[in-house]
């Protein structure tokens, strides 16, 4: 503790934060281990390989970003903030280059580090919220310029363009409803968030009016289909009328249906996971969906990990998780309240913002009120980036508590 | 500075935000309660479904046994290699691997290899448990199982040797997901009693509503005889297991909710050591005359419980488990004298002589004085028509035409001295010919028997002549003179046949639910007028069997009286002519006991085929009765 004291004010350090993320990491661990300890990919493979010990090391590798992260003050590590962000977006835009980033599952979103890999995309989150936040720090009658607002929206626009092309539409669609947000507790004028926000309802509507409706020969652009249909699964739309159409043979029929019932598998599956948990769950590892492969085993331990934990420990234990998250983010609001300038008060609402939409489209496309995006939960999801990038977010949200002026 | 907070607006929508994110969280919270406690069953109902499969496991079949416990007819295990899908799955891979061809494969191609490679597998590990028998399904049985029904096992090799469950127990260990495990096979030890029991069937699960099962182990249930009567109290309760399967359908873990019990066993009035003796006497006088096709009744004449009761040809019950084969189906269908007719209950035969004993007792019972002689000229002419006599002309009395089977004495009874057509008719329907006993009631025929309506209208005195000697309308069963003989015997009770005795529990331990068929039920008993009627027939039949001229002699034991009355009826059809020879007896003569009746198709005469047959079986109850005796001792 000595150590500590000497290095950081360790009194200041916010111990309900800790607990809640000692917490989070202990559901990590157990329900990793739980979601891959049956699967054969990695039952045979050594001890280092293995899921929940990556998860360990993520962990520890996390926590000490975080801590490093904490030794100076925030407005200090904010100056580094556009470089930062600049990096990022060196590397968005390297990752799309076929030979340098890794093509996965239809996307390019990673490097290959050999003994692991990399999605620039997380730690761009992080250095879009910094960025942004430096940004909006400005004096708050800065803002009533439009000119300086559009340059915010730019900066938002740019990683969300960049990340769009891999294609990653989950991830690049948290950063603008985050730099939303971030907008508004800056104090961006009420006219003018009444616009953007109206503005951005409008695209939606038309984009997805545009996505379901426009004969597919009349588009110059199309999103991609899987994303489509993860829309069409999401609102229920029927395959065979949309794909088919009314003079459809039965085999089209049929084949539609199959898709239909392919593409909506895993969402079905995942509802299944978290309802059939009941109110107490099955008990650790013995979740039959998990077990059985019927929650599938690619997607168990990163996406869909909340249905794992959903079924094993019942409402009870996903009543608990989100409890956790909670409290992290009653921290962080807290933080932002008691914060005595601009830059911390709109990082910590951003990291705040940030985590808020991941738990809630993440945890919502399990009992489907959100459609199913390729996000992962923070922390709990198996994957180094995403740990690692959040972990150190909530190492800034704990240097804003460390290092922000008191009354 | 300017980085200083201008509150309190700045507050306000810090506030606001984490408003809204509280609301949020609210709402994943409502969410998960609507999933996961409001309408939480729905989703524990569509996972059983997916991934919980139920079996059909058919119970034990009851035993039917013989009145001394013997097995006639009983399920005994019997020894199935299974293959344990699941557990063979990575041998499965790891051949598919070795074996892929360095091209690619089109999807039929890959689909075909997958086929051989998994029966390759199986094969080989089969080879390794170093049995004498080999792999029992093709690779083509084996996908259609592998595709429809992967979370059971599939049964590898059926009918397991004793050598081979010893070597597999020693070798098993060499191998991965295979098991030995036992099921039930219907067995009937004796052949005898094929036409009794029936067989069996593949279970027909649409005909009856049951629960709806995932998948059904094949069962059996009773197709004729007394496997089909008691087929609900044989069949016991099927069980349950519960499969738990995972995404692919490969098992992964099973438990037995409903366990099955076992059917109750049939216990009847047989004796299997009679039942058997009785069959080989029966088949041994049949090879003797070179005839094919005939039956005999063993029944106890003081209660109607029938000790055995055998008909040849017979078929082998044994082969319709698992499933009998179109071939020999074809034959049993085909062949004549047909294997399949139960001939003590299920054809009709012209009784001939064995007859006069009812047109004798209704003669005698009309004031017939049977002491008074009669000259036989040796053939009696009706019209244009003269019935011939198998007996010597001469002087005959009731019992030497009895005896003799002089048929010119009875129709003259009949047709002249004006003992006919009523009387016997009304006789003939005392002991219910033309009615079924009601033994068998799938495997029965009345008969024929005239009523009195049908003999006073265009009714002839040809007619009657026929009538009396149990020629032209009249047919009956074996059973149906059993009964007639028992009856003769017992001073004039007609009893219901009996061959079940009780239905009881398969644990010895457990009486309450015996179900008992009563012993000695009476049908109805003859109206006699004058008390020495019943006498005089049997000691005519006695005279049959022990005194000279008496056409049954060759039954005849030393130190033990049976009375009978042969029979030889004349069977005319166009292009065929043949005789249908009986022999109907009871003994001993001082305190009846048993009625034997043997009838044999196309024998010579009833004295020379079926006494010599009914005199084999009248042995074998001595003996027995004297062992019995010194085994009580």
């Amino acid at each position: 503790m000595n150590f500590l004291t000497q290095i950081l004010p360790w009194n200041r350090v916010d111990k309900v934060l800790l607990i809640a993320l000692f917490g989070l990491m202990t559901f990590g661990l157990l329900f990793v281990y739980s979601a891959t300890y049956n699967n054969e990919l990695f039952s045979s493979s050594t001890l280092i390989k293995q899921p929940y010990f990556k998860q360990g090391i993520f962990y520890l590798a996390g926590v000490t970003i975080a801590f490093v992260l904490c030794l100076k003050d925030y407005n200090q590590i904010a100056r580094w903030a556009y470089v930062f962000y600049w990096l990022n977006i060196t590397m968005l835009t390297l990752v799309l280059i076929p030979g340098i980033g890794s093509m996965r599952y239809g996307a390019r979103r990673w490097f290959d580090l050999g003994f692991t890999q990399f999605q620039p995309s997380e730690m761009a989150k992080v250095a879009f919220v910094l960025a942004l936040a430096q940004f909006l720090s400005r004096p708050r009658r800065e803002l009533s310029d439009s000119r300086v607002l559009l340059k915010g929206i730019g900066l938002a626009m740019l990683p969300f363009a960049l990340i769009l092309m891999e294609p990653d539409l989950g991830t690049s669609l948290m950063i603008l409803p985050t730099g939303l947000v971030m907008m508004y507790v800056a104090g961006a004028p009420w006219g003018f968030m009444k616009k953007l926000v109206g503005g951005a309802t409008i695209l939606t509507v038309l984009a997805l009016a545009y996505v379901f409706f426009v004969p597919n020969e009349w588009k110059p652009i199309r999103l991609p289909d899987h994303q489509k249909r993860r829309l069409m699964v999401y609102f229920g739309v029927d395959y065979a009328k949309h794909y088919a159409g009314p003079n459809a043979t039965n085999t089209e029929i049929s084949r539609a249906r199959a898709l239909q019932k392919q593409d909506s598998y895993n969402v079905v599956q995942a509802m299944i996971s978290v309802g059939s948990g009941g109110l107490t769950g099955k008990g650790w590892k013995n979740g039959i969906q998990n077990t059985y492969g019927y929650l599938p085993r690619g997607v168990a331990h990163n996406d869909f990990i909340f249905s794992v934990i959903a079924e094993e420990s019942g409402f009870i234990g996903s009543t608990a998780v989100i409890l956790l998250y909670g409290t992290i983010i009653a921290v962080g609001i807290r933080t932002a309240i008691r914060s005595r300038d601009r830059l911390g008060r709109i990082l910590a609402m951003g990291v705040v913002t940030m985590m808020f939409f991941h738990v809630f489209v993440n945890i919502g496309m399990n009992i489907r009120m959100v459609p199913v995006t390729g996000l992962p939960l923070p922390l709990l999801s198996s994957g180094g980036s995403s740990v690692i990038c959040s972990l150190a977010a909530l190492g800034l949200l704990q240097n804003i508590k460390l290092y922000q002026k008191t009354i | 500075m300017d980085n200083s907070l201008d509150k309190p607006k700045t507050d306000k929508r810090v506030y606001v935000t984490g408003a809204a994110i509280g609301i949020g969280i609210t709402l994943l919270l409502i969410g998960l309660w609507y999933v996961q406690v409001a309408t939480a069953l729905v989703y524990i109902n569509d996972q059983e479904i997916q991934s919980m499969r139920t079996v059909r496991i058919p119970a034990v079949r009851g035993s039917i046994l013989d009145k001394h416990g013997r097995p006639i007819a009983q399920d005994i295990p019997t020894f199935v290699v299974n293959a344990y899908l699941e557990e063979l799955r990575p041998h499965f891979r790891e051949e598919w691997k070795r074996s892929r061809p360095a091209k690619s494969l089109s999807a039929a191609e890959s689909r075909q290899l997958e086929i051989q490679v998994r029966h390759r597998v199986v094969k080989r590990f089969i080879e390794m448990l170093q049995l004498d028998q080999q792999i029992a399904i093709s690779p083509n049985k084996m996908e259609s199982h592998f595709t429809n029904q992967r979370a059971l096992p599939l049964p590898v090799i059926t009918g397991l040797s004793i050598t081979n469950v010893a070597r597999f127990a020693e070798n098993s260990w060499k191998v991965p997901g295979l098991e030995l495990e036992a099921t039930p096979k219907r067995m009937y030890p004796s052949p005898s009693t094929a036409h009794l029991t029936g067989h069996l069937k593949r279970y027909n699960y649409q005909a009856k509503e049951e629960l709806p099962y995932n998948y059904r182990l094949p069962d059996y249930s009773g197709k004729v005889g007394l496997e089909k009567m008691f087929d609900q109290y044989l069949c016991g309760q099927p069980g349950t297991r519960a499969v738990q399967v995972n995404n692919l359908g490969y098992r992964q873990g099973e438990s037995t909710p409903v366990t099955s019990q076992p059917g109750s066993n049939v216990v009847l009035t047989l004796d299997m050591t009679i039942q058997n003796a009785t069959m080989n006497a029966l088949e041994k006088g049949l090879k003797k005359c070179g005839a094919k096709a005939g039956s005999a009744i063993v029944m106890d004449v003081n209660s109607g419980d029938i000790t055995a009761m055998v008909s040849a040809p017979v078929f082998d019950p044994n082969k319709f488990t698992p499933g009998i084969s179109h071939a020999l189906w074809n034959q049993y269908l085909t062949n004549r004298p047909s294997p399949l007719l139960f001939r003590a209950t299920q054809e009709r035969y012209p009784p001939g002589s064995i007859f006069k004993i009812i047109s004798g007792l209704a003669a005698l019972e009309n004031g017939l004085n049977p002491k008074k002689l009669i000259e036989s000229t040796g053939s009696f002419r009706i019209g244009k028509r003269s019935i011939k006599d198998t007996a010597s002309p001469g002087m005959y009395d009731f019992k030497r035409a009895f005896k003799k089977s002089s048929n010119y004495y009875f129709i003259h009874q009949a047709v002249v001295e004006g003992h006919g057509k009523e009387h016997i008719v009304q006789m003939g329907k005392q002991f219910h010919l033309g009615e079924k006993t009601g033994l068998l009631p799938e495997q029965e025929t009345a008969g024929q028997f005239p009523s009195i309506k049908r003999v006073r209208d265009g009714w002839s005195e040809g007619d009657t002549a026929n009538l009396c000697i149990g020629q032209g309308e009249i047919t009956v069963t074996p059973l149906q003179m059993a009964l007639m003989t028992s009856a003769i015997a017992n001073g004039g009770t007609i009893y219901h046949p009996r061959v079940v005795d009780r239905i009881q529990s398969p644990n010895p331990n457990i009486k309450e639910n015996t179900i008992r068929f009563r012993r000695a039920q009476k049908r109805s008993q003859l109206l006699i007028k004058r008390t020495d009627s019943l006498k005089i027939i049997r000691e005519a039949m006695f005279a049959d069997v022990a005194e000279e001229e008496g056409t049954g002699q060759p039954a005849m034991i030393p130190d033990y009286n049976i009375c009978g009355k042969t029979g030889t009826a004349e069977v005319k059809k166009p292009g065929d002519f043949h005789k249908i020879t009986w022999f109907v007896s009871f003994g001993p003569f001082e305190k009846p006991k048993y009625a034997v009746v043997v009838m044999v198709e196309r024998g010579v005469s009833g004295g020379k085929t079926c006494a010599p047959i009914a005199k084999e079986i009248y042995e074998v109850l001595i003996d027995q009765k004297r062992n019995g005796s010194l085994a009580g001792k």
